[in-house]
């Protein structure tokens, strides 16, 4: 939705189911995307759980997840996303006088205004949602209530076994093959997919090292660094400033992705752009590692167009840090404004290779994928 | 002599202990140590330029090694031996005028190289053709002629030169000392002001309706970003935050005080927003004589992004940030890791950057680095006090300022070569 368009905005705000007001101090290149105040969603959230009787408590519970923080990064969202959409199929039934079909599209077209409420979708609930549509779309009339509840509900099972679960440990194996003995490998932020790789790795008995490089403010690193560590990686943790110190070292670059776009842009965390811009400096090879199913048919150029507005408080305060917050008082003042971007786009020639579960794959054979294995997932 | 060993320490412990912050104040208070070292030093009657230079490299020696990542300490002390070197020179020369000798266009060389008065014919000469000296067209033309000349006139000199210096002995002592300190404290006014005659160039580079990108904090940028504010010129200013100093937050808070419209944005969002900067304007830690920038860490990230965007990526450094020296391995030799308390929480981590626990070695390193260095080849433009310039011409303006016998400071043992 185009948030600078004043009418949109006013519909939208009617059919809220919470109160968000919007920042005050927004930064005019990005008067296109929403930014919220972010102080006062939780609790206005929280205070109305016994009010929407039309939410279904599954739903909730996920939006409540989102807004909070407690369930990030593009698979966690979307298995949380499909499994309480399984709850919501197998407690629905039909109200007299309205056809399953369609019924159910709307009631999962409200739920998921809800959930953009909470946190704007990331493209792989996306394309989830549209694959659950798709299904819903295609169910045979013959069938009655109950096994067609049981039809999708078995649609969403496959869906993210084999697009998520299985392409994972598919990616896995891929990737395991590019490590070798004596590499430092490099990773930025927190990865499931890369993770697993390095897991697995350390698993099959390959002696590397991990460089793991951080940024603010979610300083998501850490998270992966301890879990590292506690299965006896030897680690080197650094922030991304310093990557141009450490990258002489690095043999491999391992990136996670939010998306790869059909020109080959990959869409993730912000600060992959800038790690695969220094490898590339470098000549280290860069190692994107996204499933098929977050593969998307649209073309992004730069980071600005599209892209996530965070908290812009968690860029005015600094933890542990007394003598910079005193900057605190100063977020209303109308000159200076904090941008908290999410998201950045990685062009393609950053990258060596994109290892997916249909194989490994240079970044422009995306839009290959996209058109020719898309059709077939919604024929299964 | 007790009075200066006091200043020198005291200096000294403030280096070792990082208590100056920057490198305007850190050649500030060191210039004015070195007129002190000087004033109160006794020079005897000949060869009192040796004495002063040894008695300067003395105390440089000691000032170096106390922080060798603080660059501007050894370019003081580089700049004053080479004012050292140029005031004896030029009052050389005068007394060898003034005593009717035929007009010889090379100099006479600094007798300080081997603490010896009489000058040998070839010394002067091979002297005299000294790469720093720029070759004037006469050295150029009349090659050979001057070397036959110039044997003469040191045979005549030596005596004459014998006698004048036991002529005004007194008053040429007096002289030397007085001209090597009004010359320092030139330089103590120049690196004062550089920060107002770097700001006056801010009005060439800075038009209307601009986007200007910087990382962290200088002075520098800050007196250019509020000269261009004075003459009216309207821009905008996106300030990385420079973990894990965050200086990026000091600026703009001063940035916004003077009414600039100032957005904050962490460093990872440097690549994602350099597409709508106009200008990339940062300061520098010191810039080496291949035209190579030492700045704080991230730099490097900014300078990359800003190539690739084609975007103009100017340092601004005062002359006295510019350092003689060529970086061999900055990363390493030229850089100082801090503690790692800055970027983890050591309550969190303790456990595994134990050394005592589990095999004995560590399974985390925490790397943090204070400095970046961006190659020549990423600069477009550096401002300096003398104006702009290329970071190919850099290496030119040490000929301004420094000697070629002072690359090292360290003390000779007594012999000449």
């Amino acid at each position: 939705m185009q948030f600078d368009d004043q009418g949109r905005v006013n519909k939208s705000k009617k059919r809220a189911v919470f109160n968000q007001p919007e920042a005050k101090n927004r930064v005019e290149l990005f008067r296109h995307l929403p930014q919220y105040e972010h102080g006062s969603q939780l609790t206005d959230l929280e205070s109305k759980f016994l009010e929407l009787d039309s939410m279904h408590p599954a739903v909730y519970k996920v939006g409540v997840q989102y807004l909070a923080g407690d369930v990030t990064g593009g698979n966690a969202r979307c298995i949380a996303m499909l499994r309480a959409f399984q709850e919501v199929i197998n407690d629905y039934s039909t109200p007299p006088g309205k056809t399953l079909v369609r019924d159910l599209t709307a009631k999962i077209s409200s739920y998921v205004s809800f959930l953009i409420e909470c946190r704007p979708l990331s493209m792989s609930m996306g394309n989830a949602i549209r694959f659950q549509k798709s299904r819903i779309a295609k169910l045979p009339l013959t069938l009655s209530e109950t096994e067609a509840k049981a039809a999708l509900c078995n649609d969403i099972d496959r869906f993210i076994n084999e697009k998520i679960i299985l392409a994972d440990k598919v990616i896995v194996r891929h990737a395991a093959t590019k490590v070798r003995d004596g590499d430092v490998l490099l990773t930025y932020g927190s990865s499931c997919v890369v993770e697993m790789i390095l897991l697995y790795a350390h698993e099959l008995g390959k002696q590397f090292r991990v460089v793991v490089v951080d940024s603010r403010p979610k300083h998501e690193g850490q998270a992966l660094l301890r879990r590292l560590l506690a299965k006896g990686l030897s680690c080197t943790y650094t922030h991304i400033n310093a990557v141009s110190y450490i990258m002489h070292e690095v043999t491999r670059v391992f990136l996670g992705a939010s998306s790869v776009l059909s020109n080959g842009t990959t869409y993730s965390r912000v600060g992959t752009a800038c790690v695969a811009m220094v490898a590339h400096a470098f000549r280290v090879p860069v190692l994107i590692c996204c499933e098929a199913y977050k593969f998307h048919e649209r073309v992004q150029l730069d980071s600005i167009c599209s892209n996530e507005l965070g908290d812009s408080n968690d860029i005015a305060r600094v933890p542990g840090r007394p003598d910079v917050n005193s900057m605190d008082n100063r977020t209303n003042e109308k000159n200076l404004q904090f941008l908290n971007l999410m998201y950045d786009a990685t062009p393609s020639e950053y990258v060596s290779m994109i290892i997916t579960d249909y194989g490994m794959i240079p970044p422009t054979s995306v839009p290959v994928i996209v058109r020719e294995y898309r059709r077939e997932y919604l024929l299964i | 002599m007790p009075d200066t060993q006091a200043l020198v320490n005291d200096f000294l412990n403030k280096l070792k202990k990082l208590k100056i912050e920057g490198s305007q104040a850190t050649a500030r208070q060191n210039a004015e140590l070195l007129r002190s070292v000087i004033s109160q030093q006794r020079v005897p009657y000949t060869n009192q330029a040796g004495a002063l230079i040894d008695a300067v490299k003395a105390v440089g020696e000691q000032l170096i090694a106390a922080n060798p990542v603080e660059l501007a300490v050894g370019n003081i002390v580089r700049r004053v031996l080479h004012i050292i070197r140029e005031e004896d020179l030029s009052l050389t020369t005068a007394a060898i005028g003034g005593l009717n000798l035929s007009a010889v266009s090379d100099d006479e060389n600094d007798d300080d190289r081997d603490g010896d008065s009489t000058l040998s014919a070839a010394a002067v000469a091979a002297a005299a053709r000294s790469t720093l000296r720029p070759p004037s067209l006469q050295t150029l033309l009349e090659d050979t002629p001057v070397s036959a000349a110039v044997p003469q006139t040191s045979s005549s000199g030596g005596d004459s030169e014998g006698k004048s210096k036991s002529a005004d002995k007194s008053s040429r002592s007096r002289k030397l000392k007085h001209d090597v300190i009004e010359a320092v404290n030139e330089q103590i006014a120049d690196i004062v002001i550089c920060h107002e005659q770097i700001a006056e160039q801010a009005v060439e580079h800075i038009h209307q309706n601009e986007v200007i990108l910087t990382l962290g904090s200088s002075r520098t940028v800050l007196e250019f970003l509020f000269a261009a504010k004075e003459k009216k010129r309207s821009f905008r200013v996106f300030v990385a935050e420079g973990a894990p100093r965050y200086q990026g937050h000091l600026l703009a808070k001063e940035l916004v005080a003077r009414g600039l419209q100032t957005t904050l944005i962490t460093d990872s969002a440097v690549f994602a927003m350099i597409s709508r900067v106009n200008m990339v304007i940062v300061g520098a830690h010191a810039v080496m004589a291949n035209g190579g920038v030492i700045a704080p860490v991230g730099m490097n990230l900014v300078a990359l992004a800003a190539q690739k965007h084609a975007v103009p990526f100017v340092v601004l450094a005062g002359s006295h940030k510019l350092c003689p020296l060529y970086p061999h391995n900055p990363e390493v030799l030229l850089n100082e890791l801090r503690s790692p308390s800055e970027l983890l929480d050591f309550g969190e981590f303790s456990d595994c950057m134990d050394f005592g626990s589990g095999s004995g070695s560590p399974l985390l390193h925490v790397v943090n680095p204070a400095f970046d260095y961006v190659p020549p080849k990423l600069v477009s433009l550096f401002i300096t006090d003398a104006g702009g310039h290329n970071p190919s011409y850099m290496y030119r303006l040490i000929a301004d300022y420094y000697s070629a016998d002072d690359l090292v400071v360290q003390r000779r043992a007594t012999a000449g070569n």
